[in-house]
């Protein structure tokens, strides 16, 4: 195993006791340890309807990475000053079943700093005022949990794709308020789905090792990576959303080289997507 | 009903929902036979993968793993361990279940599903605990994360858990007595019904978490009223499905290994 001047090892070894090198061995020669690209992202598939407990649902795997949302749906109170909408309420729940990285219990920074951007962003696809059972005194409030199952790098994309699916399976029954009793009551067999004001295509970039610009980071990469930058599309490929994380730096050009190569990715979500 | 506190770590929605009424579309009156068509002591078909997060090429990864599906119950659960604990001169291993429903995992959203989650990790703990060699790993911990997906029958749901972690703690390697295979029966007109599910209603329930090869009961639970007779009558029955249970959570096993 051993010559006088180098040490050689097993590659699974070699990957555990040096991931940076590991790494860069692959990177330095223009390819990704698991065989892609640097601009490819992996397989994506989406299935809506997974959780029959949930009004509406979708389980999205990216590689590896499985992430499954649910929305449930319940009646509440409308807001005073906004009586005629009702709620969305988007969580990510990042916990120790889909990676060692994660601890029990309340949610995380990661988390929490996940939920609080998917919900900005999904203000714009739901509009708020097709959750009116009553004005002023019904309004429909959802609650959509994003859970990651298994996390391989790029949760937030997952999380994102799987937030879509599930909004547009959700299947709102027809709700009525009796007036006499103040109760709301709903009925299965009348189904309605909301209409969508736009619709988001994730896609993320990661700056690994501070020089090499690779599409949907793994875990590995992810370890290893200096920036991140989210570029959400909506249908008419303008520009959703623009989001850069990590304290490293990106370069103009290449802000503009991933916002191109997102309107790609644009089409392999928009087709998983149906 | 969901009374949502404040929870300032999460995005909130008004404080106070409901569940609507929803009008009964198909009346569940289900005279003889079950909705479903299965056999009085039919289970649901069962689906275990061990290993789903644990083999993957991530380098956080658990040691052990398992995903399990029984009719629409769905649970994953990842084993973390033998690892360093907290109290470094303990003679055992510390052994620790964390269980928590998916929010959107049962059918109403309830404020008492927290302390459900504590009274259930708690007993989950107790009841899988007595399988694992602690004695093996001195000044260890070893933990079992459990979510529910979907759930479909609060007995049955817990017994797939036993059954979920069960496979998960094979999967780590780690060293037991036995695997643990749990199951539930409801009665329903003074008859034991394996395995039911949320639309069943049953009044009186039992789950037996049963140790088939050294013939030991790790766990027993009991809601509703009922007579001793009868309720010996289901222990004993539950027992003999958990035989069966305990087969296919070995299969499960095999096949990861294959």
């Amino acid at each position: 195993m051993a010559s006088t001047e180098q040490l050689t090892f097993a590659i699974e070894t070699f990957k555990r006791i040096h991931p940076v090198e590991f790494q860069r061995r692959f990177l330095s020669q223009d390819t990704r340890h698991d065989g892609r690209a640097f601009l490819q992202f992996r397989a994506t598939h989406v299935v809506k309807g997974t959780i029959g407990t949930a009004q509406g649902s979708a389980t999205v795997r990216i590689g590896n990475t499985t992430v499954v949302c649910g929305i449930k749906a319940e009646v509440s109170e409308p807001d005073v000053n906004t009586p005629d909408q009702g709620y969305l309420a988007t969580n990510v729940d990042l916990s120790p079943i889909c990676s060692a990285n994660y601890r029990p219990g309340a949610p995380g920074d990661e988390a929490q700093v996940d939920s609080e951007h998917i919900f900005r962003l999904f203000g714009e696809v739901v509009d708020l005022k097709q959750l009116c059972i009553e004005n002023d005194q019904a309004v429909w409030s959802l609650s959509a949990d994003i859970v990651c199952l298994k996390s391989d790098g790029n949760v937030l994309d997952a999380a994102i794709i799987a937030l879509m699916a599930a909004v547009e399976d959700l299947k709102l029954p027809q709700a009525s308020l009796d007036p006499a009793t103040g109760v709301v009551s709903a009925d299965k067999a009348i189904e309605t789905q909301l209409t969508l004001r736009k619709r988001l295509f994730p896609a993320t970039f990661s700056l690994v090792d501070d020089a090499y610009l690779v599409a949907d980071a793994d875990d590995a990469e992810e370890r290893l990576t200096t920036a991140t930058l989210l570029v959400v599309l909506d249908d008419q490929g303008h520009l959703a959303n623009v989001w850069k994380r990590g304290a490293g730096t990106i370069d103009r050009p290449t802000i503009a080289r991933c916002i191109a190569e997102a309107k790609n990715r644009q089409n392999v979500v928009s087709s998983a997507l149906e | 009903m969901s009374g949502a506190v404040n929870d300032r770590r999460r995005i909130n929605g008004p404080a106070r929902s409901v569940e609507p009424i929803y009008t009964p579309t198909v009346l569940d009156s289900v005279a003889k036979g079950r909705s479903d068509g299965r056999g009085l002591d039919h289970m649901r078909p069962i689906y275990a993968k061990a290993g789903p997060i644990s083999d993957a090429q991530t380098t956080a990864s658990a040691s052990g793993s398992a995903f399990y599906e029984q009719g629409s119950i769905r649970i994953s659960c990842a084993v973390y361990g033998p690892r360093s604990a907290r109290k470094p001169n303990a003679r055992r291993a510390h052994f620790v279940c964390d269980f928590q429903y998916a929010p959107f995992a049962c059918s109403k959203r309830s404020p008492t599903q927290s302390t459900d989650e504590h009274e259930t990790s708690l007993w989950l703990s107790n009841t899988v605990g007595p399988a694992i060699r602690l004695e093996m790993y001195p000044k260890s911990s070893i933990d079992a994360y459990v979510t529910v997906i979907e759930s479909d029958g609060k007995m049955a749901t817990l017994a797939a858990t036993i059954n979920c972690i069960s496979l998960a703690l094979a999967d780590a390697g780690i060293e037991m007595y036995d695997t643990v295979a749990a199951c539930s029966m409801g009665l329903r007109d003074s008859q034991w019904i394996v395995d039911c599910t949320h639309q069943e209603n049953a009044e009186c329930s039992v789950l037996v978490a049963y140790m088939p090869s050294v013939d030991e009961v790790t766990g027993v639970l009991q809601t509703g009223k009922t007579t001793l007779e009868v309720h010996e009558q289901g222990v004993q029955l539950c027992t003999n499905v958990c035989v069966r249970v305990y087969a296919v959570i070995c299969r499960a096993l095999q096949a990861s290994v294959e």
